[in-house]
């Protein structure tokens, strides 16, 4: 049998070449052709299920429209009702403090994973596996396990405070205006870390043993090398990852929904819970969509200034 | 034996397979393909969406014994939706109004928000409020729009006071306080005994409206006037409960509950660390479920009076039809089979009477003995209002509601605003909502 295949084989192979037939195949074998076929379908999907609600928000926003009833063109008026609306300034401060302080502690924190990761340990793999944990659970899930944690009586923190003798009694973490707004940013750090350690420790790993080698001759030392070497060569790895962070955890609901509601006192509110409250809750969807569009110049005046910032350094 | 040589996949292939699949998705997924072929086969199917109920026995009754028997009698199969409780309802009931697809029939909680949806099922109404001693009159500024019935009472969920006989006991204190002032005299009390009040405040749905309301109307003060167009909130007498409320929350209450969502209070009663909260029976069920010993020390009372009288605030459960369902007969006539007196009775008692219907009829009937500790509950249909009242039930309402206008006042002036700014600022709010 495999003598057949093989002269079968042998005869293919002999066989001239077959050429392309007809001026379809000839156009589908063209790069530029075929690589606008690849592309096309997710091009397609993206407009459809990401376009399409961002274009349907943007013409809500326009109109004051109330759920189950038509829509009347108002122009800007949504933004004008917005800009003397002192919650959704609230909302916006709360977004960028909650976003800054958040992507500053996930990108420092996960360095530092990232760098006692790249040391040899025993249970090194299975470390590594943990430290995805937050990134893997539900975030619903483990919002309510935080609700848990924080928990004045039966909480977590407040059993080491009082079992350390550091406090009587706890704090209210999600009472105090104040400590509410720790808390979410605790909860989000907590959960974006892994992304930034798993990915500068991929960066770290494409790093030439060489250029430390060669630093040593030189002179460096373990921080010398970490600052000349190592962080250099890191930075478009921490940009990158620093940009999808920083989108992300503009956008954060689920969260804050869980632990808070925006409150207390709309301290926790966000633009993302503002905007759900107001068009979902009170059921104003032009008004809604108004507040989420008012999040794209003050993402995209974010990321210029870091692009900027990056560029230049 | 040799192995065949693997042949590189060409750009041909991989359209051939992305071809060949995107064939046999369309195929298989192709909705009308699979409807024409089930649809004869079929019964007809109503589909129901409600919120879970904190009493299991209600929701079992309902699959087990209400669905089985209309489909037997009527040869129409319900399909019932639980959605989730705690706050999501309202958000999937206004995505299905968006969409004009999803449940035929719903417990269509915040109805104000988009009453034009539903159908007018004055018919139902009408027969049922006959046969069963007459709605009771508040109920209807919710269900009635402009003179016709856009939603069936199906009863409330009464909030009311609950606390820890026990420990009043352990604090001198044999009687549920009377009025406010008595309350914030025993909250003082019991926090110093370690086991202070948790009055929630957050940005919850229920339970901190059905005390935070009822407050302000014992003294007085209204959201809006009757019409709804003219914010009464702006008083000395709002200044007042502001106050009232700093010291209760100091001095009687702990600190955690000014964030409360829904769900806290009975976290924390269950977990010992408050002995009063105003709530729904959901802790007493859990309690004699889970905790058995805590269950028998477990009582509720009236909110306490003010010195213009005793009010509770009514959560109001009411099912309608929707107006883009496929079958709104269909509906109705299933909302008309299941408020009829022999499926409606054994499913209202199915629930030990934590849905309280808003008919006369029921008043007196013998399911409230179940418990002694529910018959309060009845109660709270005499003095119990709509969060609206005295202004109508609409949109601006939903507004005020939901973006926690009201409560918003109260927790700034308790986090540092002052008591006038705070005031001032939720007047203005409400300015912007009614125009």
């Amino acid at each position: 049998m495999s003598s057949v295949l093989e002269a079968t084989r042998a005869g293919a192979q002999t066989a001239p070449a077959r050429r392309p037939v007809g001026w379809l195949r000839a156009t589908v074998e063209r790069e530029s052709v075929f690589s606008w076929m690849i592309v096309t379908p997710p091009v397609l999907f993206l407009m459809l299920f990401l376009g399409y609600p961002f274009f349907y928000g943007v013409y809500l926003s326009f109109f004051q429209r109330e759920v189950a009833r038509p829509a009347t063109f108002v122009g800007f008026g949504n933004f004008v009702k917005l800009s003397q609306d002192p919650i959704f300034w609230l909302a916006v401060k709360n977004t960028i403090l909650f976003t800054a302080v958040a992507t500053v502690l996930k990108a420092s924190l996960g360095l530092a994973m990232a760098l006692v990761m790249n040391q040899d340990f025993k249970m090194k793999a299975f470390t590594r596996a943990m430290l995805l944990l937050p990134f893997i659970v539900p975030t619903v899930l483990s919002t309510v396990a935080w609700q848990w944690i924080f928990d004045p009586g039966m909480g977590l923190f407040n059993r080491l405070l009082m079992i350390s003798g550091l406090a009587k009694t706890g704090p209210s973490w999600l009472g105090n205006p104040t400590l509410a707004m720790v808390s979410i940013i605790m909860v989000n750090t907590w959960r974006g870390l892994p992304f930034f350690g798993i990915s500068i420790l991929a960066g770290l790993q494409t790093i030439p043993t060489e250029l430390h080698e060669s630093a040593t001759i030189d002179g460096a030392g373990t921080w010398g090398r970490f600052w000349y070497v190592t962080l250099p060569s890191l930075l478009p790895v921490i940009f990158i990852v620093t940009t999808f962070s920083i989108v992300i955890t503009f956008f954060d609901f689920q969260l804050v929904y869980v632990l808070t509601g925006g409150g207390p006192a709309n301290s926790t509110h966000l633009m993302a819970t503002y905007a759900y409250s107001i068009s979902m809750g009170a059921g104003q969807m032009g008004l809604g969509s108004a507040v989420a569009l008012s999040m794209v110049p003050v993402l995209g005046l974010l990321l210029a200034v870091l692009t900027f910032y990056v560029r230049k350094a | 034996m040799a192995q065949p040589a693997h042949r590189k996949p060409t750009r041909r292939d991989f359209l051939k397979v992305a071809a060949g699949a995107g064939a046999a998705a369309g195929i298989t997924g192709a909705p009308w393909v699979v409807r024409d072929v089930h649809a004869q086969q079929k019964p007809k199917v109503i589909v129901f969406a409600r919120e879970s109920s904190y009493v299991k026995n209600f929701d079992e009754h309902f699959q087990k014994v209400l669905m089985p028997a209309y489909e037997k009698e009527k040869g129409v199969k319900i399909e019932y939706q639980i959605q989730a409780a705690g706050g999501s309802a309202v958000p999937q009931l206004v995505s299905m109004v968006e969409n004009k697809s999803g449940a035929d029939l719903a417990w269509v909680q915040q109805e104000w928000l988009y009453r034009d949806a539903l159908v007018d099922v004055s018919d139902i109404a009408e027969e049922v409020g006959k046969q069963q001693g007459g709605w009771y009159d508040e109920i209807k500024s919710l269900s009635v729009d402009k003179g016709k019935w856009k939603s069936v009472p199906k009863g409330n969920i009464g909030q009311l006071m609950v606390y820890r006989k026990d420990w009043f006991e352990e604090a001198g204190i044999k009687k549920f306080p009377d009025t406010w002032d008595e309350f914030l005299e025993a909250g003082i009390k019991l926090k110093a005994k370690g086991h202070p009040f948790g009055m929630s405040m957050g940005h919850g749905f229920a339970d901190n409206y059905s005390w935070m309301y009822p407050l302000l109307w014992s003294h007085g003060v209204t959201v809006m006037d009757k019409d709804g167009k003219k914010v009464a909130l702006d008083s000395s007498e709002t200044e007042k409960v502001i106050e009232y409320v700093k010291r209760l929350y100091k001095e009687a209450c702990i600190e955690d509950c000014i964030g409360w969502l829904d769900p806290a209070n009975n976290k924390a009663f269950l977990t010992s660390q408050i002995s009063c909260t105003n709530n729904a029976y959901s802790i007493m069920v859990s309690a004699k479920r889970d905790l058995p010993e805590m269950g028998k020390v477990i009582d509720h009372a009236l909110n306490p009076a003010g010195p213009k009288g005793r009010f509770h605030s009514l959560v109001p459960v009411t099912h309608g039809v929707f107006a883009y369902s496929k079958d709104v007969q269909g509906a109705k006539d299933l909302l008309r089979w299941l408020m009829n007196p022999k499926q409606y009775r054994p499913w209202i008692a199915s629930g030990d009477m934590y849905f309280a219907p808003y008919l006369h009829g029921f008043d007196k009937v013998p399911e409230w003995d179940i418990e002694p500790r529910v018959k309060p509950f009845q109660k709270v249909l005499e003095t119990g209002k709509l969060t609206s009242w005295p202004a109508p039930a609409n949109r601006q309402h939903g507004e005020v509601v939901n973006r926690w206008v009201v409560i918003d006042m109260f927790t700034k002036s308790l986090t540092g605003t002052p008591t006038k700014t705070a005031i001032a600022d939720a007047v203005a709010q409400l300015k912007t909502i009614y125009g």
